[in-house]
């Protein structure tokens, strides 16, 4: 992974003492909240229902033990021992105090870590697929890309004052683990038919009150000019996005005005009077470093079906359930990909305590794992584990109950932190999470059910990605009373589709049973192993609304 | 409709009520409760203490009287003066 | 206060609104009000100041903009980042080499940005010390991107660096 060189290292801890002067001058009454607000958005603090919460950036999702550990560290020291994982790979801790967070950014700043522009109306944390690097059908580990961005936008400036926040996401395959056709900039990588590496970059997708799916203003982005390109897409929009109202002030809304067409246009424009001056090329040779920092481990030469893991597996049913769920193809053969579940049942979605973040970089040590990568359905994965570790792996697991066996399947949910934390929500959103995870804890029905994406959110914003679950969960505020409305057959997946609003919303005791209905819904029309994702699609929502609403 | 002033303290980000004899306190059972003709008033009167570092984001929010006890109308106010609900070992309701 | 390169510095332009009459000397006038007037105002041949609206593009001002001995950026909110382009425009595709002005709602914390972007006068309250703005102009060493202001990037230093033969 990345490594902080002298340069790197300058720039967060001198970022951590310019908070540190900002708080002081907050403090003493030179800066008023009006003023100090942009700037602590931009250092990822805000102020939430019962505290401070402090965003911790975990770019592209990737981390080594020694920073899991100081996570955990800071979380015991200024916060309440736990943190939460979000739907952009990075770490929420939700019970800051104001004066702690220089000194916590310092600590941070110690293992090459920082909360920058992690809020702020600025290009956020780039988010790339969790299975980066380990992914047999990749092209190239996106996070190089990732790193090269990160790089280029942290204190960009022309672009820290955008109409609203910029979320850029990369794919490093045909297959999107990374939510691409939802952000603000997605960029996939692809071939092109003379085998040349290059970009797809879509733009104008987002979720939140007005969800869109991203349309494709570049078709082919040569690497050398990706700069360039993503520099003319943020030109026109710091010039053209609306600035009068923050609930049409997103890139999205600026191409449904405009339309596909005018925005490549200006887009190619711009892009065309970028290169003129050729600044901002980026040459093979930049590429070339960056992509060493994310050159695969030694991988040994093994052999696929490692006997001791299949010994195991016929030996023990609960491991062979976690791996069949868990446990992903790697591209090394005697590799695999290994998904942690952080949607224990019963308990909040995402979230992880110190003593757990501990033993889990112990784990990573134990089994020579450099990093532990943060995916956006707040999961972690360990990318580069040997099948024949995987055993060891899971009773480790298992004696932190970590080894929930639910990757994909209706309990592994997404949920934002919701009313319970957020001073945007409108309606709780983990208690939801909670109650239908323990309606379907049975493995067996959990099993047979498959692939079954429930994403959860508290409010419009839909943190929780509510617009692409195959099951949507929308919390609003009815007349003062928590109601949650139901959307069905989104995706965020390559398959990109937006959730469509099934009828009138249910209070809280009234949820999860429509949410069984539903689902029982779909296991009586299904064909043969069709998903719930396929079957809606077949059918459409007409069979879903009868069983809710005919009465 | 009777109403409460909150904000959240600066330095701390606690969650605090306005009781005029009191101050800023912790619970909202130790909130003044303020009729409509004083509520406006009150709300401006948090400005000094916004002024003087001592809290944020002052507003005020319904509540009904239910036997003495102060019931925020809203979910939202009731989490906020109790702590997360699906973690009971945190906020307010945990001292 | 008008302060540029990091020291307090005379004013000699006299905003004018629309409509007021100019008086001799160097005045500041609105974008609206340059287009309309245009050729009277240029024929005064005293150093002259347009000031933009944020929204306004410099475009507009192109073929005049060597006649201009200055270019003032209003912004109205801190939020509002459109001078960062404007300004980029002006001294980049559009080549202008007199002064930038910032003056409006703008944060301390904006003027190592706007000074990155080709601005080089600031109009700040005057309970601004020279020394709070030096501070924020050199609180963060080294920058990641290219941009007008010319200045070595850390690509350029790390390339420096490895290039240094030892000795």
């Amino acid at each position: 992974m990345y490594r902080y060189d002298e340069f790197d290292a300058r720039l967060v801890h001198e970022r951590a003492e310019q908070f540190r002067g900002q708080v002081a001058r907050r403090l003493a009454g030179e800066l008023t909240e009006d003023e100090f607000k942009p700037l602590r958005l931009m250092n990822g603090l805000y102020l939430q229902l019962h505290s401070y919460m402090l965003r911790i950036a975990i770019p592209y999702g990737t981390l080594n033990a020694r920073q899991l550990r100081k996570l955990a560290f800071i979380a015991r020291k200024f916060d309440r021992g736990y943190g939460h994982f979000t739907t952009r790979q990075n770490l929420q801790l939700h019970w800051a105090r104001l004066p702690d967070v220089p000194d916590m950014l310092l600590e941070l700043a110690e293992v090459e870590m920082h909360c920058l522009q992690t809020s702020g109306n600025c290009v956020r944390n780039i988010t790339a697929d969790p299975f980066a690097g380990a992914a047999a059908d990749e092209i190239e580990d996106p996070r190089i890309l990732s790193e090269i961005l990160r790089q280029w936008s942290t204190l960009h400036p022309e672009f820290s004052f955008l109409p609203r926040k910029f979320k850029i996401a990369v794919s490093g395959s045909s297959a999107d683990r990374a939510a691409i056709m939802v952000h603000d900039i997605g960029i996939e990588i692809l071939r092109s038919k003379t085998g040349e590496i290059g970009y797809r970059v879509f733009v104008g997708g987002g979720l939140g009150r007005t969800p869109f799916i991203g349309h494709e203003v570049g078709s082919f982005v040569p690497k050398g000019d990706i700069l360039a390109f993503l520099e003319a897409v943020m030109r026109v929009y710091n010039e053209s996005g609306r600035r009068d109202n923050i609930h049409k002030a997103r890139v999205k809304i600026l191409v449904h005005q405009i339309g596909i067409e005018e925005m490549r246009r200006r887009v190619e424009n711009e892009f065309a009077e970028i290169k003129k001056s050729g600044v901002l090329q980026l040459p093979q040779s930049e590429i070339t470093r960056i992509a060493a920092y994310f050159a695969p481990p030694d991988f040994a030469t093994l052999a696929s079906g490692d006997a001791a893991f299949e010994a195991a597996k016929r030996g023990n049913r609960d491991f062979a359930n976690w791996v069949k769920t868990n446990v992903h193809a790697h591209k090394m053969p005697g590799y695999a990909i290994a998904t942690v579940s952080l949607k224990t049942i019963g308990e909040t979605p995402g979230d992880c305590s110190s003593d757990e973040m501990d033993g889990l970089a112990d784990i990573m040590d134990a089994f020579g794992q450099a990093e532990i990568r943060v995916t956006h359905e707040q999961n972690l994965v360990l990318p580069h584990m040997r099948e024949a570790d995987l055993f060891a792996l899971w009773q480790r697991l298992e004696a932190l109950n970590l080894a929930t066996p639910n990757y994909g399947l209706v309990t592994d949910i997404i949920a934002c932190p919701g009313l319970d934390y957020c001073d945007l929500a409108n309606a709780r959103s983990i208690p939801i999470a909670t109650a239908i995870a323990k309606r379907f804890a049975d493995l067996e029905r959990q099993q047979d059910l498959g692939e079954l994406k429930i994403k959860i959110s508290g409010c419009i914003n839909a943190c929780g990605h509510h617009h692409v679950g195959h099951i949507g969960i929308l919390g609003v505020d009815r007349k003062g009373v928590e109601n949650y409305q139901i959307l069905l057959g989104g995706s965020g997946a390559e398959d990109a589709s937006l959730g469509e609003i099934l009828g009138p919303g249910f209070d809280r005791e009234g949820i999860v049973d429509a949410v069984e209905n539903v689902i029982d819904t779909y296991k009586n029309l299904r064909s043969d192993s069709e998903r719930f994702l396929d079957t809606y699609r077949r059918v459409g929502a007409q069979p879903f609304k009868e069983r809710l609403y005919a009465r | 409709m009777p109403q409460v002033l909150t904000a959240n303290r600066l330095v701390v980000g606690e969650v605090v009520y306005w009781n005029g004899a009191r101050g800023w306190v912790q619970r909202l059972q130790d909130a003044e409760v303020l009729a409509d003709s004083e509520a406006e008033s009150t709300l401006a009167g948090a400005a000094e203490w916004v002024q003087k570092r001592e809290v944020v984001a002052p507003y005020l929010f319904d509540v009904r009287l239910e036997h003495g006890v102060v019931v925020p109308v809203k979910v939202r106010e009731a989490i906020r003066a109790a702590g997360p609900t699906v973690r009971l070992d945190l906020g307010k309701q945990s001292v | 206060m008008l302060v540029k390169a990091a020291s307090i510095v005379e004013d000699s332009f006299t905003p004018v609104a629309d409509g007021e009459h100019l008086p001799d000397g160097p005045v500041i006038v609105s974008l609206k009000r340059f287009l309309a007037e245009r050729d009277r105002i240029l024929a005064r041949e005293q150093p002259l100041g347009v000031r933009l609206e944020s929204g306004e593009s410099p475009q507009e001002l192109q073929p005049c903009l060597p006649k201009l001995a200055l270019v003032v950026l209003h912004i109205p909110a801190f939020r509002d980042g459109r001078a960062f382009s404007a300004a980029r425009l002006l001294r980049t595709r559009l080549g202008y080499g007199g002064e930038i002005r910032l003056t409006g709602h703008f944060l301390l914390d904006q003027i190592a940005f706007f000074t990155r972007v080709g601005v080089d006068a600031f109009d700040v309250a005057p309970n601004i010390s020279v020394a709070e703005i030096q501070t924020a102009l050199h609180e963060i060493s080294d920058v990641y991107q290219p941009s007008v202001d010319g200045r070595v990037t850390i690509r350029d230093l790390r390339a420096r660096r490895t290039a240094v033969p030892p000795s």
